[in-house]
């Protein structure tokens, strides 16, 4: 290992030190919820990246197992399930769901694969709307604690993060990406297409459920088919191809750079945060597909480049 | 019982036509360019508002606001597709697909927020003075306001399949769509030819939009529900099928009517989106269009 | 009329012409033959604009070409015949000659023209109503070569239009060409079948692999060993 690496690594200990002991030092709430809205939209848009950006999978339904994992844990955590059980159960029924329409979803291609997982999660979403239509009370609402959520939600961030760094690395992951550039030549060179996109779905599912569940956790009291919305896959989904897709660390930026973003704009007027997200996402598709990550990529080479070309241009001033 | 059920499928019927004209717009974009626009809802949305301010301001009737819809959302549609839509143009096929529909989406997204900008979330519904009135037909009743919809709706199916088919300019688009090389070659600019397909597909929505006003309501986000609905019943037609459109639409229509009837009304959705994802995973070029050689 | 100068085009990072350069004068038939697979049918792309070349020149009447769009080139006076024809079968015969004097020049003309193309091909006046998709083999090509002649042409490029054809059609085709080009139309044909090429062309270029590798005189070429033993066999 070398001196960098073990630099990267000692400063992202560090860092994580810092964000665990936070809420130790800092008592104010605001920006507790603010870390932990941070913290949400960035383990949604790493799960979906999983399927989505390293896959190729545009999977607009994502907000189905979203919402199957907090309705999941929530119902059992109200009816008095220890937690624990509740939370794993929502990334469970997750992957069970995934499995169930994955593998008639994956007989469409491309396109028709988007707008039949769109389809799939409007129907689940309107369908929980039509079942359980009141709003969900928190049980334990005398002792609620912003803390464990916190918690919880930067475990996961760290869970999640994790699981796709070494995912990526591994043999599944360079098939997924095989799956992604060509699902034909893939499958020439013996990548079976079906079993990648499975698997990345299911993974994906899972995650995402347990994001959910997490969710159920730390909401007061919300409309159980709130989590269905569409809006749980759309911004998840900018903010990971802003950030850059195929990257480990883009969706990370991305949702930093939304909630930033929407921190900044939201004492000005509404939603001009999102019209802004929805002009860069389009640039970014247009003329820079790997996001912000492509951007700093390029930034570093121009800057090398004029390094490069400052030094060797000196011993001739030296000769004059 | 019998009564009612009539009456049901007549309100099937006549919702089924407004749904072909929702759909036309977008059946006809991606007939010709294969981009599949899901900010389709958003500009039938525009064109709803479109209307409803005509309407408010100018007291003119909803119907006759159509013209100014047209016109305004024709301009809207060339001018995102010069903006925006034609730098995919020279990407490759499955490329400009998947890209396409990316930023579709992110222009849904756009025009909503714009809208919430411009007009706040609250409902708005275009109410005519006739709005109460009916024919009634061996007692089912044939609301005028449905009809009126219905006559329009008609009118744009015939007018766009008479366009595509006598008019030189439909014919080039015909043959854009045949074969796009070999209609560069007879001197047809093909960007021309996306161009004004994408335009009329805006209008078209547009035009919808008004339809939509008067018969239900209109708020910012209501685009997402009526993108789906136009996918459904291009999906059902036959997809870039123009005449099949219309029966897709009645297909749907009539699915939701009987939901409503037979199950409940709070499933209307349901069926058509259960209807669609069938018709997509076992049928897929439509219940009328020919399987693909 | 038509000059190429070495270009070279590219498939993605494959090169699929090599420094090409031919010439086609006015009022003459230039064959480019060539096996299967030479780049017969790029090198009519490229200069048609459905493709863009690398590096290299191409002029018409003193246009330069290169990074013109398709239309454009139609509406100077250059059209093709593609590969296979490629007509629109979902349409009649006649709409598809009409299609064919899409551009405003061969627009105002386009009842003379379609008399000219009926009087060249009497077969497609009788089936003028008929759907594109339901005519024979030979009939497409000749509907394929009618509606490019609905453009005016001043050059006209066929590509490979024997392909398919039975040997009498192939004859009764190669004839039409000629008399085509008599009436005033230069042609620059594409043919695997050389001998036929050979025979109705004045001049002649041959491509392999990407590259010119011989041209001249069509009858002597028809002469010469190599070019008999390699391509007539």
């Amino acid at each position: 290992m070398n001196l960098k690496r073990i630099v990267s690594i000692v400063l992202l200990v560090a860092f994580l030190i810092v964000l665990v002991l936070l809420p130790l030092v800092i008592k104010k709430d605001n920006i507790i919820n603010l870390l932990i809205l941070v913290l949400l939209y960035m383990t949604l848009a790493s799960s979906w990246n999983i399927l989505g950006g390293y896959t190729g999978q545009t999977n607009l339904g994502q907000a189905a197992f979203f919402g199957i994992g907090s309705l999941t844990t929530r119902l059992l955590w109200i009816k008095g399930i220890p937690f624990i059980a509740s939370f794993l159960a929502g990334g469970v029924v997750a992957v069970v769901l995934a499995l169930v329409i994955g593998i008639p979803a994956f007989r469409l291609k491309g396109v028709y694969f988007a707008i039949g997982t769109l389809a799939l999660a409007q129907i689940l979403n309107i369908t929980v709307g039509n079942m359980l239509p009141d709003m969900s009370y928190n049980p334990g609402l005398s002792n609620y604690q912003l803390a464990p959520r916190y918690y919880l939600f930067l475990a996961l961030a760290v869970f999640i993060i994790g699981i796709a760094y070494f995912l990526v690395k591994s043999r599944w992951g360079l098939g997924m990406m095989a799956v992604r550039e060509g699902e034909d030549a893939a499958e020439s060179l013996g990548i079976s297409a079906l079993k990648h996109k499975l698997l990345a779905l299911s993974i994906s599912a899972f995650l995402t459920g347990l994001v959910g569940s997490a969710f159920a956790y730390y909401h007061v009291s919300y409309y159980l088919n709130m989590p269905f919305s569409p809006e749980w896959t759309f911004d998840p989904m900018m903010m990971a191809y802003i950030g850059g897709t195929g990257t480990i660390i883009g969706p990370i930026i991305g949702s930093i750079f939304f909630v930033g973003l929407q921190q900044l704009l939201v004492m000005n007027v509404g939603e001009w945060h999102l019209i802004i997200f929805g002009v860069l996402f389009i640039l970014i598709v247009l003329f820079l597909p790997g996001g912000l990550v492509e951007a700093w990529t390029k930034i570093r080479q121009a800057f090398v480049r004029r390094k490069k070309t400052i030094k060797t241009q000196q011993p001739l001033n030296k000769e004059a | 019982m019998l009564q009612s059920l009539g009456q049901n499928l007549a309100f099937g019927l006549l919702i089924g036509a407004l749904y072909g004209l929702v759909a036309l717009g977008l059946s006809l974009v991606f007939g010709v360019t294969k981009f599949l626009n899901v900010a389709h809802g958003e500009l039938l949305m525009f064109g709803g508002y479109a209307s409803f301010w005509a309407f408010s301001l100018l007291n003119l009737d909803p119907f006759l606001t159509i013209p100014i819809t047209i016109v305004f959302l024709f301009l809207v549609g060339a001018l995102l597709y010069k903006l925006v839509f034609s730098q995919t143009v020279k990407l490759p096929e499955e490329a400009k697909i998947k890209n396409t529909l990316l930023i579709a989406f992110g222009l849904s997204v756009i025009l909503q927020n714009l809208a919430l900008r411009f007009w706040t979330a609250d409902e708005q519904s275009i109410t005519t003075s006739y709005a109460g009135a009916a024919i009634t037909v061996l007692g089912v009743r044939f609301p005028a306001v449905r009809l009126a919809s219905l006559v329009v709706a008609i009118i744009f199916l015939v007018a766009l399949q008479l366009f595509l088919k006598r008019t030189y300019t439909g014919k080039a688009i015909r043959a854009t769509v045949q074969n796009w090389e070999a209609a560069s070659l007879m001197g047809i600019d093909i960007h021309k030819v996306y161009l004004l397909s994408f335009a009329i597909g805006a209008a078209l929505a547009g035009a919808a939009g008004t339809l939509v006003a008067v018969n239900y309501s209109i708020q910012p986000a209501m685009g997402l529900d009526w993108t789906m609905k136009a996918l459904i019943v291009m999906v059902l037609g036959g997809l870039g099928n123009i005449p099949g459109t219309l029966v897709g639409g009645l297909v749907l229509g009539v699915t939701e009517s009987a939901t409503s009837f037979f199950i409940s009304s709070n499933y209307r959705e349901v069926a058509g989106l259960v209807l669609f994802l069938l018709v997509l995973i076992f049928r897929p070029q439509g219940l009328f269009g020919k399987k693909e050689g | 009329m038509l000059s190429i100068e070495k270009i070279n085009v590219f498939y993605s990072e494959l090169q699929a012409l090599w420094d090409v350069s031919l010439e086609v004068n006015e009022g003459e038939i230039v064959a480019l033959v060539g096996p299967n697979g030479a780049g017969k049918t790029t090198t009519l792309r490229t200069i048609s604009g459905l493709h863009k070349p690398a590096s290299g020149d191409i002029r018409f009447l003193d246009h330069a070409l290169g990074k013109q769009p398709p239309h454009k080139i139609v509406e100077l006076g250059l059209s093709q015949v593609p590969e296979s024809g490629k007509i629109f079968t979902g349409m009649s015969v006649f709409e598809n000659l009409e299609l064919g004097a899409f551009i405003p020049r061969a627009r105002k003309d386009r009842n003379q023209s379609l008399e000219w193309v009926y009087g060249i091909f009497p077969r497609l006046a009788e089936r003028k109503d008929q759907q594109a998709g339901t005519l024979s083999g030979g009939e497409r090509q000749m509907l394929a070569i009618g509606r490019a002649l609905m453009s005016r042409p001043k050059l006209l490029m066929l590509d490979e239009p024997s392909f398919g054809l039975a040997p009498i059609l192939v004859q009764n085709m190669f004839e039409l060409i000629a008399k085509v080009n008599q009436q005033g139309v230069t042609i620059l044909l594409v043919e695997q079948n050389v001998q036929a090429a050979l025979e109705l062309a004045h001049r002649a270029y041959l491509l392999e692999n990407g590259r010119i590798v011989g041209q001249g005189n069509s009858k002597e070429l028809l002469s010469f060993e190599s070019v008999r033993s390699s391509y007539l066999g």
